[in-house]
């Protein structure tokens, strides 16, 4: 475990970050903004704790129907290869939920994934340390020490692990998957770490809904930053208190 | 009292032939191990929703019962009670053999069993896992080294002191096996601490029901002389350490009741889960409780070996459907992460999940028990575990009084 | 005599086909097939790479996981960048699932490998970026499937694959 400190923020050089992002944000059209995640870290940076990554979903901009940041994510990570697994053994690190409400009648429909909680119940159950959070929010599994027991699916309040059930091939080279390890959304972490958005991000604006926007939380300049601020916003399981990184507006 | 007699058990054709049995179920167990983790989870009946089976059931059955199992050489070395004491060898013989039968089952359930060594390299010690693995392996060794302290006598002075540690440390590990579940915010069925002391006592009753059958075929098959002061005192606890677990499953059932927010779990376990309700209702608490405790106590029943030996039974089979309406029926019923809502995806978000076990998953768990039995029946053959007699006048503290 | 000559010539055919397998195999020593990679140099001394390079990957695994630290050099990605077996070549000598330089050693070294339980075993060709570029990616990509899975059971059965490669 002591090879896996949390890096040294003394080291670690933010001047100018701050400026740089809030600059970051220009208008294209009228109507179509281009905002630029962060300056993306160099590659030999550790990640910092001054940033923390989140997603925020507009649900009323989510339609029912609309799959575009389930199929990203799967192509983006190459999901879906499985062979032999059954439907309900197959990975999905995002998916759809259609919401009606029992009483009221209410529909919604709006994407569930690893919430990137900042106090996560997996970090917490997982013997080995393989369930981590990085410095700057995100929730991983690292493979390499992931013995395969389950206890973090068991954990998890949002249902958002998977487990692989069978030996895979053909898997993308910034996504490494295998037989016998859990796994869930990374928020696209090798995209992260070279200054672009997730792909379910980024599809679900090409596609025209642009009802999740990704960035960092604790940069006051960021547009997320501002929308959480500004309008009224939840996580699921606000009881549980984990401040999750992935927040849901209209719900 | 006169001293105690211990004796190794005989090797005769019925010792040779119980071992090849077991040995055949070892090996079938281990062949179906292998078969799972060289194809993947894959070919079991586990998948996402359901992520522990029937392997983790037989695991923590085993598991639970092992540190109950120690309970009747605690009796009588913590507690001083004569009686017990010339149980204690095979009582802690016992809880060790359950235990590594259950550890075994668990580690080779998990996805990557080769990696196991990581668990021992890295520890987060935030995890309850984590610290089981330290509770499970100091567990055995504390009673290795109890068991230590009763067969020689050079070390005879150690013997209350291991005999103190090993009860306390088994009060903490069957904490720590009940927080596995006590401790999962997660979930409707779990989340509660009344998990940690209600696993205490389901390991009272599993443990001493293991045990009682245990002796009573080795006295049997031995020939040996078993009294009936011993089966009657044992057998007494028994029904009560059944009624205690019934009581704490009561008290869980009528608190989560209470609370609007788990009624539909409670409903579901309760009235609508199909399987898990005539597990819970049928299994657990008819025929793996009321029914014993009716054979136990019954004046018909209550002194014939024959009765005692099916009550035992019918509660290890209890214990069975009680830890599969925990386990199972507790992750079958979905998550509620929006409440009040009607919830559909494609990753079985609110619906009832469903799960059989596949064969191999149940050979695996078999094998636990026939390890856990194995290492009985040989730690009896070559070590001084039994006494060559529990007749009353050679047992009882009391006889002829 | 002429039966003694027949016998002559057939041994001595014999010994020149096998000639160059034998010299350029060292021998009578099996030795691993290793696949040329690109480029002239990598990044330490080849005996540095030979003794270290586990030491390498173990630390640059930690850092880009736990760190994001995603240089290149030591990275496993960028290990296969050179290592990989290029298309062509590949196809050339016909023995795909052999051509792997990781799997080639380390299965004739018999030390288990466990990477490519999880990572993918080449970079990603242009073909899968770009599906509808060539009517020949649909059968690249089916071939990849089978190349893959080969290796990963190359990699599982590792000791009955050793006496494959001692035989090469």
């Amino acid at each position: 475990m002591s090879d896996h400190k949390q890096p040294d923020l003394a080291r670690r050089e933010f001047l100018g970050r701050g400026a740089a992002a809030a600059a970051a944000g220009v208008v294209l059209a009228p109507g179509v903004m281009l905002y630029g995640v962060a300056q993306a870290k160099p590659a030999d940076e550790p990640v910092s704790s001054k940033v923390r990554w989140g997603m925020l979903v507009d649900t009323s901009k989510c339609s029912n129907g609309c799959n575009a940041c389930v199929d990203a994510c799967n192509k983006e990570h190459g999901l879906g290869n499985e062979t032999h697994s059954r439907d309900t053994q197959r990975t999905q690190y995002i998916r759809k939920v259609e919401l009606r409400h029992k009483f009221t009648g209410a529909t919604h429909s709006l994407p569930v994934m690893c919430q990137h909680c900042e106090t996560p119940p997996c970090v917490d159950v997982c013997p080995t340390g393989a369930s981590f959070k990085r410095a700057d929010g995100i929730v991983l599994v690292d493979r390499h020490i992931c013995i395969g027991c389950r206890y973090c699916m068991m954990a998890c309040p949002y249902k958002a692990r998977s487990f692989v059930h069978e030996a895979l091939t053909d898997q993308r080279p910034h996504t490494p998957r295998g037989k016998g390890c859990v796994e869930s959304c990374t928020m696209c972490v090798h995209r992260v770490d070279e200054g672009r958005q997730p792909a379910c991000v980024e599809a679900c604006a090409a596609d025209g809904s642009h009802a999740i926007i990704f960035g960092d939380l604790n940069d006051p300049s960021s547009e997320i930053a501002q929308r959480v601020k500004t309008y009224a916003s939840s996580e699921i399981r606000a009881d549980l208190g984990l401040n999750t990184g992935v927040r849901y507006q209209g719900l | 009292m006169k001293n105690t007699k211990f004796m190794e058990i005989g090797s005769g054709k019925g010792f040779y032939g119980l071992l090849a049995l077991l040995g055949v179920a070892i090996l079938a167990g281990l062949s179906a191990f292998f078969y799972m983790e060289h194809t993947g989870h894959w070919v079991t009946g586990m998948d996402n929703q359901i992520v522990w089976g029937a392997p983790h059931v037989f695991a923590i059955f085993l598991i639970v019962a092992a540190s109950g199992a120690l309970n009747v050489a605690s009796i009588g070395t913590v507690f001083g009670k004569k009686i017990y004491q010339p149980l204690a060898r095979m009582s802690a013989l016992l809880a060790v053999a359950l235990l590594i039968g259950g550890l075994t089952v668990l580690v080779l359930d998990l996805g990557r069993p080769d990696r196991l060594i990581v668990a021992m390299t890295y520890y987060n010690f935030k995890s309850i896992f984590a610290w089981n693995i330290i509770l499970y392996n100091g567990f055995l060794a504390l009673v290795a080294v109890y068991i230590w302290t009763m067969l020689d006598p050079t070390v005879k002075k150690f013997y209350k002191l291991a005999g103190f540690a090993a009860f306390v440390w088994r009060l903490i590990l069957t904490t720590g096996t009940g927080s596995i579940f006590g401790w999962l915010v997660a979930r409707q069925a779990y989340d509660a601490a009344i998990f940690a002391p209600m696993f205490i006592v389901m390991s009272f009753s599993f443990g001493l029901a293991v045990f009682m059958l245990v002796m009573m075929a080795t006295y049997s098959w031995t020939d040996r002389p078993l009294g009936d002061a011993v089966v009657r005192r044992l057998k007494n606890l028994l029904g009560v350490f059944v009624a205690g677990v019934l009581f704490f499953v009561m008290v869980y059932h009528l608190t989560n009741l209470y609370a609007t927010e788990h009624h539909g779990v409670q409903a579901f376990i309760l009235r609508d889960g199909g399987v898990f309700t005539q597990a819970f209702w049928i299994g657990q608490v008819l025929l793996g409780s009321l029914l014993p405790l009716a054979l136990l106590y019954h004046p018909a029943t209550g002194n014939s070996r024959f009765w005692i030996g099916i009550a035992s039974a019918l509660i290890i089979l209890g214990g069975f459907a009680q830890l599969t309406v925990i386990l199972i029926g507790g992750q079958a019923y979905p998550l509620v992460l929006f409440p009040g809502y009607e919830v559909s995806s494609s990753f079985a978000d609110g619906v009832i999940n469903s799960y059989s076990p596949s064969l191999p998953e149940l050979v695996l768990g078999f094998s636990g028990i026939a390890i856990a039995m194995a290492m009985m029946v040989v730690g009896m053959r070559v070590l001084r575990m039994a006494p060559a007699s529990l007749a009353d006048e050679v047992a009882d503290p009391h006889h002829g009084k | 005599m002429k039966r003694l000559l027949q016998l002559l010539s057939m041994a001595v055919l014999a010994l020149t086909l096998s000639a160059p397998a034998l010299a350029g195999e060292g021998g009578r020593t099996p030795l691993p097939s290793i696949p040329a990679a690109k480029g002239d140099q990598c990044v330490e001394d080849t005996a540095v790479m030979r003794r270290d390079h586990m030491k390498f990957l173990k630390h640059h695994r930690d850092a880009t996981m736990h760190q994001g630290i995603r240089t290149e050099k030591y990275s496993l990605k960028a290990c296969l960048e050179c290592h990989a077996p290029v298309e062509g070549a590949t196809a050339a000598n016909g023995k795909t699932e052999e051509g792997h330089f990781c799997v080639n050693c380390h299965v004739y070294a018999g030390v288990t490998l466990d990477c490519f339980e999880c990572h993918a075993t080449k970079p990603e060709t242009t073909a899968q970026f770009h599906p509808l570029v060539s009517p020949a990616s649909a059968a690249l990509k089916a071939t990849e499937r089978t190349d893959s899975t080969v290796l990963l059971n190359r990699l599982v059965g590792v000791s009955e694959n050793k006496a494959g490669v001692a035989h090469e």
